[in-house]
């Protein structure tokens, strides 16, 4: 009998093939709160770690962006509205009730001509090679099940000197803000998951999910092993957030 | 200053003047010639730095930048406030160093000068209360040197034309022949209301 691989769902232990599914079940129960959410859980903050990957992105007038695992368009709307009619944004989510929702959101908006929309794993991007100026990967690569496939598939569609931004929680620089940040998101997060989304154990795996993913100089690492040069990051908010960039030579 | 702190202030920052250009459409109008190009601004005492661009329709204060500047303009809080003051056009004596393209610190001077940004609020934001106020009234003052000047130029030429020419009334003198034209077309129509009442009269005799 052949042993079967496995990998993390938060704290769990499941087989490879059903973390996707589970995932998936997780942004469907929480697509609909899911800005309200955010908002709620990080004080409003997250605008700022978003507002600063766009700066870091360098995104001008003409470029073509591929913000994968976009969800409900923050980042999107942005890039649509610097790249300009010349340009273009792909916001790509492998979940539809995510890809509902941002879509109806940025036409809501005003956002159309510009932008285009697919559902997408980013194990296996469905774009030709080197097509892309910038991809961004906004607090969604902790839920790929291979992180690494992953980052081969984002270096393979973007154009050589392109740039790949990863904005995703990390670890905290100091003991004290680890203590503080434990406590708030396996005691308060969940509670506040149930009061608002009325759903405990979605933001339980939220928390979760996020301890299990690879600190600051590991995903830098698996960056550099994926192809890409010039990596760093930049802490944010203590380290309770980082934005890895690296290039594609 | 953090990353999420320098952010939060530098889109706070930018929130005003948008809310500045919303009003403005003579100035968004202008905003084109800024478009792809990137400022920036490295201020250091106090450290900050802050990088300007635009497109078509907006204004974008950024806290990082991670592509191609055209012009960078280094100095203290002091310094770029007196190059604001001057006009732009003195470097030399401002202590501010400049690399890249003047034109494009020409355009953003003259764009920024026709807004109307409250500089209080915004420079508060950055540097706290005290600092902000007083870097406010230098920027103020700046803004406003080449309205003064142009309006002092208008009083300058109008006093030649009246005192040194007399080629032009002064304006208590003008103001007095108006009075005097008041009272004449008074006089009048007092004139033809009287004779209007004696050519009656006399009509029915």
């Amino acid at each position: 009998m052949t042993e079967k691989k496995t990998t993390h769902f938060g704290f769990e232990e499941v087989a490879v093939e059903e973390k996707a599914a589970k995932v998936a079940g997780v942004f469907h129960s929480v697509a609909a709160k899911y800005d309200l959410m955010n908002d709620l859980m990080s004080g409003g903050v997250h605008r700022l770690w978003k507002r600063f990957t766009i700066e870091a992105s360098a995104v001008r007038p003409g470029h073509r962006v591929l913000d994968i695992a976009g969800g409900t368009g923050d980042l999107s709307y942005q890039f649509s509205r610097r790249v300009g009619s010349e340009g273009l944004v792909v916001l790509a989510d492998i979940n539809d009730s995510m890809l509902n929702v941002g879509r109806d959101r940025l036409i809501d908006r005003g956002i159309a001509g510009n932008i285009q929309f697919a559902q997408a794993d980013a194990q296996y991007l469905p774009f030709a090679d080197n097509s892309f100026d910038i991809i961004t990967i906004a607090f969604g690569l902790r839920n790929v099940t291979d992180k690494d496939l992953a980052l081969r598939s984002m270096l393979r569609v973007l154009k050589p000197g392109g740039r790949l931004l990863v904005l995703e929680f990390s670890k905290p620089q100091s003991e004290l803000l680890t203590k503080v940040y434990d406590a708030y998101s396996f005691k308060l997060l969940p509670l506040m998951g149930k009061l608002v989304a009325n759903d405990a154990g979605s933001y339980r795996y939220l928390a979760e999910s996020i301890r299990m993913h690879p600190d600051q100089q590991t995903l830098k690492a698996m960056m550099e092993e994926a192809g890409f040069v010039n990596t760093e990051f930049h802490n944010m908010t203590g380290g309770i957030v980082a934005l890895h960039k690296g290039i594609k030579p | 200053m953090g990353i999420t702190l320098s952010t939060a202030a530098v889109a706070g920052l930018e929130t005003l003047v948008k809310a500045a250009l919303r009003y403005d459409p003579a100035t968004r109008r202008k905003l084109g010639k800024l478009a792809g190009r990137v400022l920036a601004v490295e201020m250091t005492a106090p450290a900050l730095r802050l990088y300007i661009t635009a497109d078509e329709a907006q204004l974008y204060l950024m806290s990082h930048w991670g592509g191609e500047v055209h012009t960078r303009l280094k100095g203290s809080l002091s310094s770029l406030l007196s190059l604001a003051r001057s006009g732009g056009g003195n470097l030399a004596q401002s202590g501010v160093e400049m690399m890249g393209d003047t034109g494009l610190l020409l355009d953003l001077q003259s764009l920024l000068r026709d807004l109307d940004i409250d500089w209080e609020e915004a420079l508060s934001q950055l540097f706290g209360d005290l600092l902000g106020h007083q870097s406010a009234q230098l920027i103020r003052g700046g803004l406003n040197y080449g309205r003064d000047r142009a309006s002092e130029a208008q009083r300058l030429l109008s006093e030649f034309l009246t005192e040194e020419l007399q080629s032009l009334p002064s304006k208590l003198e003008l103001e007095d022949f108006n009075q005097q034209v008041d009272d004449l077309r008074l006089r009048l129509d007092r004139l033809e209301a009287r004779m209007t009442s004696y050519f009656n009269r006399t009509s029915k005799l």
